[in-house]
């Protein structure tokens, strides 16, 4: 299916990532798109690119050559990437990252402070999210008191705060086990479909990126495969 | 969540470490305002003195900065009382004095004055014991009431300074902070027991006001051009009262030491405000690029840090200052002290304290959070 260039919401072009450290060509010119509420996930061995891509898709760091597109600007181009991760983009992360000070209601607010809510549409704001994730019942905790999967939720909660279009997940359940990992990939997988926010995933695994509707195989900074669920249905 | 409860909860991380570095800037600080407290402390009372008495003019020796090393004629004062426009023109004579207690054995410094019995210096005295000087004694003292508290001397009993056993004939009180932590004597037998007969440190001069007076400046000129009969110069350096305490040698001194230890304390409290902002960046890299990733602006993550550091530099201010109030009140009810300065600190002194806590805040944490800044918002996946 070719998609129509208005559902395309992020598209990279001759993508190449040299990091001057050891002359690591990452990335070698990767093209592909992804489409409005897609659910991809990107696969490959340990050093392949796939974090180097999600960094540049997701606007942490820049190119060394290519470009990419964010709903057809590109992101080279824009005057302010924090302001566009602030208001476009989320992260979840493998360790989580909360900050172990804040209760999982303060977490969740961090992203907030880049918006323009008042501090009680803040506090507001976090326990919706923290109910989307079904954490309201330990929204007064600390980190250190909640269990692996708790914080995950947690991450994913704030991670959603400025309500983006995209949503990044660097080895979203690496850390989980494999009960926990379900839990999460089920919430994920409900979150896409309620809000059809895009997701991108970066794994390991393959009953993680079974979940995804798309599996781009990321091999030596290239992309090896592109494959569809469907496809993999037909051939089955 | 408020921004700010998000830096104290991320100082309160490291509670010792928070409380070390606002104990270091509170040291600074307290320092700081303490010296600055009491020079500033000194320099009004020395001001309200003048003010309060109405002098208008000090004179001293030429080339002298203050009246302890001034060394001039007595007759000069004659001369000054015979100018257009002066209405007083007293000799004085000043000595500093160490006063042994005989219980204890500890001496204190006390600031002696010889005046005229009769004279206008004595119209602002309170008598509170005994009765005040009178013309032609010579083995006679009039004890402040702060001195005389600190000595527990009355009037009846005996007072030895410089060997010579004196009669406490009275004690006043005075609005003078070091007049009242002094005391008083006959000029003639303060001259005699100090070997300075004919000689005097100052003359304090009072002028007519009005329309036709001349005017300060005038008679500055016209005292600074006396000359004896025999055409010599009487050497006299006469200042308007305000310009004299504000040049006087002690109060320079008190000011320029206080305001060194302010630098030095300045430097040692960013140096320390500096360690520990740059320890807490480098431990909280990780958590800084994930900032960065969600996407927090450079101008936040230097508010943060800068912020931090304000509220550590700012505790410590609050510390100083009440360290510096509580310090100050002790000193000043010392013995040696009491009767040179009050022992209360200005609330300009208090505010200079926390201009202080401030610039170490933003020494400290400027280069901190501009490094903090910098760090790329890819950092964390990196090196995931």
């Amino acid at each position: 299916m070719i998609p129509n260039a208005s559902d395309i919401l992020v598209r990279t072009e001759h993508l190449t990532k040299i990091y001057p450290d050891g002359h690591v060509n990452a990335l070698r010119d990767v093209s592909l798109e992804i489409r409005r509420g897609e659910y991809v996930a990107i696969m490959g061995p340990s050093g392949s690119g796939k974090s180097t891509l999600l960094s540049m898709l997701g606007a942490l760091d820049r190119p060394t050559s290519g470009e990419v597109y964010f709903e057809g600007e590109p992101l080279s181009r824009m005057s302010n990437l924090d302001r566009f991760r602030s208001e476009k983009i989320g992260f979840v992360f493998q360790s989580f990252y909360l900050l172990p000070t804040l209760s999982a209601l303060e977490n969740v607010q961090i992203p907030m402070f880049e918006g323009k809510l008042p501090p009680k549409e803040r506090v507001e704001r976090a326990k919706e999210l923290l109910a989307a994730v079904n954490m309201s019942h330990r929204a007064d905790h600390l980190p250190t008191k909640l269990s692996v999967g708790e914080r995950q939720r947690v991450a994913i909660a704030r991670s959603l705060a400025n309500d983006p279009v995209l949503l990044f997940g660097d080895e979203p359940t690496g850390n989980l086990d494999t009960k926990t990992a379900d839990t999460i990939l089920a919430l994920f997988e409900r979150l896409h479909q309620k809000s059809g926010v895009t997701l991108v995933i970066v794994t390991h695994s393959d009953e993680v990126a079974a979940h995804a509707g798309r599996t781009i195989h990321i091999r030596d900074g290239q992309v090896a495969e592109d494959i569809y669920a469907e496809q993999v249905s037909k051939s089955a | 969540m408020w921004f700010s409860t998000f830096l104290l909860k991320n100082l309160l991380r490291r509670k010792t470490r928070t409380l070390l570095t606002s104990c270091g800037v509170a040291v600074a600080v307290g320092t700081t305002v303490a010296l600055l407290g009491l020079s500033d402390s000194f320099e009004r009372s020395t001001l309200s003195d003048l003010a309060q008495r109405g002098i208008d003019i000090i004179v001293v020796e030429k080339g002298v900065l203050d009246q302890l090393s001034s060394d001039l004629r007595e007759s000069a004062a004659e001369k000054i009382r015979e100018l257009p426009g002066v209405v007083e023109a007293e000799p004085s004579l000043v000595e500093l004095v160490g006063y042994t207690d005989p219980n204890t054995g500890n001496t204190i410094n006390v600031l002696l004055q010889g005046w005229r019995p009769g004279s206008f210096q004595f119209e602002e005295f309170e008598i509170v014991e005994g009765r005040s000087l009178q013309p032609g004694e010579t083995k006679a003292i009039l004890l402040g009431s702060t001195l005389a508290e600190n000595v527990k001397k009355h009037a009846g009993d005996k007072f030895v300074l410089n060997e010579e056993e004196l009669e406490v004939v009275g004690v006043f009180r005075s609005f003078s902070t070091f007049e009242s932590g002094g005391a008083v004597m006959p000029l003639a037998a303060l001259q005699e027991m100090s070997f300075r007969e004919g000689s005097v440190t100052g003359v304090p001069v009072i002028l007519e006001h009005g329309p036709d007076a001349p005017s300060v400046e005038e008679v500055v000129a016209a005292i600074n051009q006396l000359k004896d009969e025999e055409g010599r110069s009487y050497n006299l350096h006469a200042r308007p009262s305000q310009e004299y305490a504000q040049e006087s040698l002690h109060l320079k001194m008190a000011h320029a030491m206080a305001w060194m230890t302010s630098f030095i304390a300045v430097f040692v409290g960013s140096i320390g405000m500096l360690n520990t902002m740059i320890m807490s960046v480098v431990e909280r890299i990780r958590e800084i690029s994930i900032l960065r990733a969600i996407g927090w602006r450079k101008s936040r993550v230097v508010s943060m840090i800068l912020g931090e550091s304000l509220i550590l530099s700012m505790l410590g201010g609050v510390l100083g200052a009440i360290g510096a109030v509580i310090l100050v009140r002790l000193l000043t009810q010392m013995p040696t002290v009491a009767g040179f300065m009050t022992g209360e600190i200005a609330p300009v002194v208090i505010a200079k304290g926390f201009i202080l806590a401030f610039v170490v805040g933003v020494l400290g944490g400027v280069f901190p959070a501009y490094r903090a800044a910098q760090l790329m918002p890819s950092e964390g996946l990196r090196s995931e």
